[in-house]
């Protein structure tokens, strides 16, 4: 956030410059030492915060409306926001909250980039930006942001952000995993102002249209963003009439220095000074499918390392050191565009009160590795960000269980959050049941299970990670637009990891092809794991189990239906899986890993077993209240084999009722017999060190994508390699 | 300011506590005397006496043990000071073949154990599960958190600890004595 020298033509741009210098001279925004307007008068700084939050979620509501997508239409997957004129978001709408800070980048780019001068910035008109290079977290997603003046001055922004269904990326759809580079990403929007008058340009549209296989939607969206930003910019013009426009020039400052200030109390009040560290990694395991280039046939393990310190004055730094390489994948980001997401990450975890910029003030980020896949552009400035959150939400996941850590030392165990659940999408894409091309997301990812707590289960399709407004909207609805009948829409049992208390539970969806000639099944990854699980074996609970889908094409369904036979409507026994009980087909792929494209176009009949997982564990899998696996037991949601030999819980069930019972005695004598099983398979960790240095030096049991991964994170990050080096004591040029 | 009775407290640890209360808690502005209050109630379930002067798992603290600050189990269970990753003291089983993942992920339900190793902490004083790592080999074990205890005593809490320590993780020297004694 470094401007450059000011400007007299450009008197935002000059504010903008004296305002990084009151942070850095007073350690508050905008050098507000004092909040004078709240102190004045609480009851009307309060009221005002209310106010704009509602006008922001009536932009939500109205932009919603007139969108077209089902995305921002049925799933809310959208945002609207007011910034200050020199870009700071004061505060948001409900939705998508991953965005705020992407938004108020780039509306800060405008001024620094001197739009001011040329091409100027007047009443009416309309800027948008989707490009990476310029702060855009992925070009799916498409911010826009319009001045509003008062009276001539510039006195702040409205701005939206919507997913689209397609951005023209070389394969369709919007979750663009598969996209090999930047020249694959679809239509660019770079910062560019495209309409006045509150209209868009007419090449705007004929750009859309040409460049976008679902341009309706795509346009119908750019009018829900444009839409709700026209609604703030009147009700805020009636708020300044109202109260005063230098009263709402202050006021909006004080809201992002208050929310500043929340977050630095709240961690000085609630978390514990020091050294926080968490490893984490994630696969995109590619080697053998169908792909776009030949360097994409590979496997790829990504590093996403967290360390966190937090100084005396409650500030925070955050590193990547060690993060791994860009890949031939969309699945790189930007530092931009990972400041955004770490606001997104710190609003669930940190500040709860006023959402806003405030917090990006209160903690830094080191710039991540050159060349890594969270810094790409030095290495490879063409890099692809098709589906850029994919490896940034499952970095991001760690800062759920780092917090809840610190949280839980301080003693407020009501705030512990275990880590995060993962983001595996899908995407139909063909001819529709009304005969026209479509491409489209179903909207059942946007409901995960939420991370335990720390004195409770987490919730099941409550929350997501990238907003809390979880919502994968009615069944009936997404089969109004996507050719697929539901045959289920179930809990997904022990989908939550294994701990005292485990993360709230995914849900399968389980989908019939219907009403089309043909049509690919994109099993998507916005986030996933599927050939490992997450590092979050927090306080010794088991991670949650890999995202694996599953389909049938050339299927016996129709058969089994005139027939009354049982169907396919839940995912049963890992080892035993329905679609592998139930159908005969030309094509049985009862354990796939993901993400991948279906290599023929699905037909009718044909079944898609799509699990979104629940989020992760928290303790001994053994100090599970007997209680509660039995509750769980009731149903449906673990099994016996899991209470037994997991939960330590011997439990029967009446045959006639149903019903499951605990024999506590017994449940404390297996109990007792897991804990000395423990101490006997259990060897120091000196011997196991010893032991495990020799492998490492020769390789032994590394698949290829470990090692290269290694490779890339030891080349990228001198110090990270040495501690590393250092800990197994190799040689100083020891390389894997 | 919001206080709770201590009996609240140990009810809303334990998970005993109605969801409607806890989420009264959530709402209200923090407690500041919670800090105090949690290392009392884990100071009375505990059969040992050394002074807890942070809490780091359900089972882990830090404790004052004369002049040192060493990490110990809720069972007595000594793991050294705490500037040294705990977990060099513990015992540890690994997965790391579809043989031992099954016992616990089965079918579909399983990583790959080509890429990644289930790493299980055990505490050697009475079997509890400390903490599980799942990470490929070549990952040295997290050291979750140094904390900066002078800093936090002194000025966060505004009291002072018996002496200072210089806060430095110690984890690498002591595996460069494990090397030399290998090479002995």
């Amino acid at each position: 956030m470094n401007a450059s020298v000011p400007n007299p033509e450009r008197p935002v741009h000059g504010r903008l410059v004296e305002n990084d210098r009151l942070l850095k001279e007073t350690g508050h925004l905008f050098g507000l030492r004092e909040l004078r307007r709240k102190q004045e008068n609480p009851g009307s700084y309060e009221a005002i915060w209310q106010i704009l939050q509602n006008i922001c979620n009536t932009g939500w509501t109205v932009g919603c409306k007139v969108s077209s997508s089902p995305i921002a239409t049925e799933g809310g997957d959208a945002l609207w926001a007011l910034h200050l004129p020199t870009g700071e978001a004061v505060c948001t709408s409900r939705g998508i909250t991953a965005h705020p800070g992407l938004l108020a980048l780039f509306v800060r780019s405008l001024i620094e980039l001197g739009y001011e001068e040329d091409p100027g910035i007047a009443a009416g008109d309309v800027f948008e930006n989707n490009d990476p290079h310029y702060g855009g977290i992925h070009p799916v997603d498409f911010d826009t942001a319009i001045p509003i003046f008062h009276r001539g001055e510039l006195v702040a922004w409205a701005s939206a952000v919507s997913h689209a269904n397609d951005a023209g990326y070389i394969v369709p759809g919007s979750i663009g995993f598969m996209n090999p580079s930047v020249f694959g990403d679809g239509v660019p929007v770079t910062m560019e102002k495209i309409g006045a008058k509150d209209r868009f340009y007419p090449w705007y549209e004929m750009r859309i249209r040409s460049r976008v296989r679902t341009p309706d939607w795509v346009m119908g969206d750019a009018r829900g963003r444009l839409a709700g930003c026209i609604t703030i910019r009147e009700r805020v013009l009636e708020v300044i009439e109202k109260y005063g426009r230098d009263y709402f020039r202050d006021v909006i400052q004080e809201y992002v220095e208050d929310s500043r200030r929340y977050a630095v109390m709240r961690v000085k009040t609630q978390a514990i000074p020091g050294r926080l560290r968490k490893s984490n990694f994630k696969d995109l395991a590619m080697a053998g499918k169908r792909v776009l280039l030949p360097e994409q046939d590979v496997d790829c393990l990504f590093n996403l390392p967290l360390e966190l310190e937090i100084d005396a004055e409650a500030r925070l730094r955050l590193s990547l050191q060690g993060a791994s390489g860009w890949v031939p994948f969309g699945e790189n980001i930007t530092p931009t565009a990972l400041v955004s997401a770490l606001l997104n990450g710190y609003s669930h975890v940190v500040g709860f009160d006023m959402f806003n910029s405030g917090p990006m003030a209160a903690w830094t980020l080191d710039t991540p590795p050159e060349g890594s896949w969270a810094n790409p552009f030095p290495a490879n400035y063409f890099a692809s960000s098709g589906v850029a959150w994919a490896p940034a939400v499952m970095w991001m996941s760690s800062l759920y269980e780092a917090f809840g850590r610190l949280y839980y030392m301080r003693g407020y165990v009501e705030e512990v959050a275990a880590g995060a659940a993962t983001t595996m999408t899908a995407e139909f894409v063909g001819t529709d049941q009304y005969g026209n091309f479509s491409a489209a997301l179903a909207l059942d990812q946007a409901s995960n299970g939420s991370p335990a707590r720390g004195m409770a289960d987490g919730e099941n399709s409550a929350w997501c990670i990238y907003t809390p407004n979880g919502d994968f909207g009615n069944a009936e609805f997404g089969e109004s637009y996507q050719p697929v009948l539901y045959l289920g829409r179930n809990v997904e049992p022990d989908s939550g990891g294994y701990g005292k208390f485990r993360g709230g539970l995914g849900h399968t969806a389980v989908w019939m092809i219907m009403n089309t000639p043909g049509i690919s099944y994109q099993c998507g990854c916005a986030g996933i794991r599927s050939k490992i699980v997450a590092n979050h074996g927090m306080f010794g609970a088991y991670p949650a189990a890999p995202d694996r889908p599953s389909y049938a094409s050339g299927t016996n369904l129709k058969e089994r239906i005139d027939a009354r036979l049982p169907l396919v409507h839940e995912r049963g026994d890992p080892e035993a899986p329905d679609l592998a009980v139930h159908l005969r087909a030309t094509t049985l792929e009862p354990d796939l890993v993901a993400p991948f494209v279906t290599p023929e176009p699905l037909h009718e009949y044909d079944v898609v077993v799509h699990p979104i997982s629940g989020a992760q564990a928290q303790g001994d899998p053994l100090e599970r209240d007997p209680e509660h696996v039995r509750a769980d037991l009731s149903k449906g949601w673990t099994r016996e084999w899991v209470a037994r030999q997991v939960h330590g819980v011997i439990a029967a069930q009446d045959p006639a009722s149903g019903e499951w019972t605990v024999d506590l005695e017994a449940t404390a004598a297996r109990r007792d017999e897991i804990r000395r099983e423990r101490l006997r398979r259990g060897v120091p960790f000196r011997d196991w060190w010893s032991a495990e240095r020799r492998k490492i030096q020769a390789s032994e049991g590394m698949h290829p994508a470990v090692l290269q991964m290694w490779r890339t994170s030891l080349a990228a990050s001198p110090g990270y390699a040495a501690e590393l080096r250092g800990f197994w004591q190799l040689p100083e040029d020891f390389e894997f | 300011m919001a206080s709770y009775e201590s009996e609240e407290i140990e009810r809303l640890i334990d998970g005993k506590l109605p969801w409607s209360r806890v989420q009264e808690i959530m709402r209200e502005a923090k407690d500041p005397d919670r800090f105090d209050k949690w290392i009392a109630v884990l100071q009375s379930r505990v059969p040992w006496s050394e002074r807890i002067l942070l809490p780091l798992t359900p089972c882990l603290s830090i404790v004052q043990k004369q002049a040192e600050r060493v990490v110990k189990c809720r069972c007595g269970h000594e793991f050294g000071d705490y500037r040294v990753n705990w977990k060099l003291a513990a015992l540890i089983h690994v997965r790391e073949t579809r043989e031992q993942l099954r016992e616990v992920y089965r079918g579909r339900e399983q990583p790959d154990p080509a890429w990644i190793q289930i790493r299980e902490y055990t505490c050697p004083g009475c079997g509890a599960q400390l903490e599980v790592e799942a990470v490929p080999r070549g990952c040295p074990p997290d050291f979750e958190f140094l904390p900066d205890l002078d800093t936090f005593y002194e000025t966060w809490l505004g009291r002072r600890l018996p002496d200072r320590k210089a806060n430095q993780d110690r984890t690498l020297e002591v595996v460069r004595g494990w090397s030399a004694g290998e090479k002995r």
